[in-house]
């Protein structure tokens, strides 16, 4: 009668394993196409120190290889990013670059660089990943005190769009003083980009992406009691202001990892937790934490491989791809809440 | 001295350290029902809340046995009392089953995976609360009777000594609310639970409880038996219905007394 609810279990796997042979199937795909088309049987000759032009070896491992990995480490962690944050403001349209996080991080990023440059000191990963983590706490904390004052999720919103447009501002501002040689390499990345992925950015980001998520999957019991609402994850013993902290950091962590590498990426974080929602036919975060990290590797790679070819030489920045495919589904959710319940 | 289960010493209740409710001295012996009466806005959901853990008491204490409620560890609170208040539950893609498995949360393990244990429980209490039949569908889609009823499951689920419920019957038509208080009577009979709620139904609170406290102005009205309670002219006084007021019609201040009248 109710088919529904029954059987889950096969929908899940079955889900898992679509979302895994997706991951795999358009990773490759990033490997082998660009200008320099790569077969799959040549990749893993280079791969494995077979006898290949050292051309294709340097494209491979020290371009595709690092770009992809990229790719899929920031790509899941922005579409965790944006689960948590949802689940945070119980708001279906949330996410860090609505909320302006994105943004803040984005600032104190662009000030770090500039100032360290100035100086010529060298700008590691980790000080990128500080640098943005204070930002993103900027704009989280801002929009926490606006969330505190008004219940309505429209104003959430809007103010998190507010501070968005404030840091980018202040962004603009400070490149625009800054001196020329920078600018170049700020203007690029400040538009959102995963090119110039280098093994050592990657080692980094892996090491902080993976620490964080897998805490975030730690929390996955609280969290689904949170969903039910406050009153009813504290009567489950939920300590809600320990939760509340560890959304806000892990969520502020994640977001920070992407900035500090991509820049701000738009509507992964509020698209794909949507879509794998749908897919998956629950919202229990014990599965929707690594679906949506896997999704958001799908959803990234597929966008910045789009990036890369469309009109390849030139690049388009990733938001510019990730707007096409994410906006829509933005666009679906607002459009459900009229006539579907559970979202106040 | 009698052993009472939930007891409240000078108990001040309110928000933001404005005091709303002073001085509360509750005692209640395990397997009562205690029902809170008095107007809107007199601060039944308040107290409630207070006597859950739920809002920070300002002054004086709450004891569940020996033990203070605001001194005990979250998860000890949550095997012991389970509230059913007056927001409904948040499910997205939830069954109703779902849904009354999330009051095993105090009992699973990290990741909340239910064992086979936790299914009978949950399968014990939907039979209980006759909600089997729709425990496959939308928690989302049922009317909001079946809501109150699969929320109740939610909380009898947690296997509780005490529940805290805030107006549960309201918005219930008759057969539903008096299933509902059925199922608690049946409760306090078979598992000796203890119910603390408020009722805006005078003649239901009059039948079902052992003891009613009432709630108007600064301090505790009134706290006794039924009985002790429903005196004549008392209802008019509490709820403000004297003689020349806006309730003039003979049928309606007849209605009022017989609540009084009623055995």
């Amino acid at each position: 009668m109710y088919q529904k609810y029954q059987n889950r279990k096969y929908r899940y796997i079955a889900a898992f394993c679509m979302l895994g042979v997706c991951v795999l199937g358009i990773f490759i795909l990033n490997i082998c196409i660009g200008s320099v088309r790569i077969t799959l049987p040549e990749v893993v000759r280079t791969l494995t120190g077979g006898e290949d032009t050292e051309a294709a070896r340097r494209i491979l491992w020290d371009i595709r290889l690092p770009r992809a990995a990229a790719v899929l480490i920031l790509g899941g962690a922005l579409a965790l990013s944006g689960y948590l944050l949802q689940t945070f403001f119980r708001n279906p349209i949330a996410g860090p670059f609505v909320l302006g996080i994105s943004s803040g991080a984005k600032m104190v990023v662009a000030l770090v660089m500039i100032f360290l440059m100035g100086r010529a000191v060298r700008v590691t990963s980790a000080d990128m990943i500080g640098a943005a983590f204070v930002g993103a706490l900027l704009s989280m904390g801002f929009v926490l005190a606006v969330s505190r004052k008004t219940a309505g999720m429209s104003m959430l919103i809007l103010s998190g769009v507010m501070i968005g447009y404030i840091c980018s501002a202040l962004t603009e501002l400070a490149v625009t003083f800054a001196d020329d040689a920078d600018i170049v390499n700020l203007h690029n990345w400040s538009r959102g980009s995963f090119s110039g992925m280098t093994w050592e950015n990657v080692r980094v980001m892996a090491a902080a992406v993976a620490v964080t998520a897998f805490l975030v999957f730690l929390m996955s019991k609280p969290l689904a009691a949170y969903q039910l609402g406050d009153v009813y994850a504290a009567n489950a013993g939920v300590n809600l202001r320990l939760l509340r902290a560890g959304i806000v950091i892990f969520s502020s962590l994640l977001s920070a990892c992407i900035v500090a590498f991509a820049g701000p990426v738009s509507f992964v974080g509020i698209a794909v937790p949507h879509l794998v929602k749908r897919l998956l036919g629950t919202t229990e975060p014990i599965l929707m934490i690594p679906a949506c990290f896997l999704g958001g590797s799908v959803f990234c790679l597929f966008c910045d491989l789009l990036a890369r070819t469309m009109l390849a030489p030139t690049e388009l920045s990733i938001s510019t791809v990730t707007a096409i495919f994410g906006a829509p589904v933005v666009l679906w959710v607002m459009g459900r809440r009229d006539g579907g319940r559970g979202f106040t | 001295m009698e052993q009472y289960y939930l007891t409240a010493k000078k108990m001040c209740v309110g928000y933001e350290g404005q005091s709303l409710i002073r001085d509360m001295d509750i005692a209640l012996a395990k397997g009562e029902i205690l029902t809170l009466i008095g107007p809107n806005g007199a601060g039944k959901s308040t107290v409630l809340k207070s006597i859950a853990g739920q809002l920070g008491l300002l002054g004086g204490v709450v004891y569940l046995g020996e033990a203070s409620v605001s001194e005990m560890k979250r998860k000890e609170l949550a095997e012991k009392m389970s509230v059913l208040f007056t927001q409904k539950v948040r499910a997205e893609m939830k069954s109703c089953r779902d849904v009354v498995a999330t009051g095993r949360y105090p009992y699973t393990g990290w990741f909340g995976v239910l064992s086979q244990e936790d299914n009978r429980i949950v399968d014990e209490v939907m039979e209980l609360t006759r909600i089997t039949d729709i425990g496959g569908r939308d928690f989302q889609k049922i009317s909001d009777g079946q809501k109150q009823r699969v929320m109740l499951a939610r909380a009898l689920c947690q296997e509780p000594e005490i529940i805290v419920l805030d107006e549960p019957t309201s918005f219930l038509d008759i057969r539903y609310k008096l299933e509902f208080l059925s199922i608690l009577k049946e409760m306090r009979e078979e598992r000796g639970l203890t119910v603390v709620m408020s009722l805006h139904e005078l003649e239901l609170a009059k039948i079902i409880s052992d003891k009613i406290l009432c709630l108007k102005g600064e301090y505790i009205e009134r706290y006794g038996t039924p009985q002790e309670i429903f005196e004549v002219d008392f209802i008019g006084r509490l709820y403000g219905l004297k003689e020349g007021g806006v309730v003039r019609d003979e049928k309606f201040l007849a209605y009022v007394r017989w609540i009084s009248e009623m055995p």
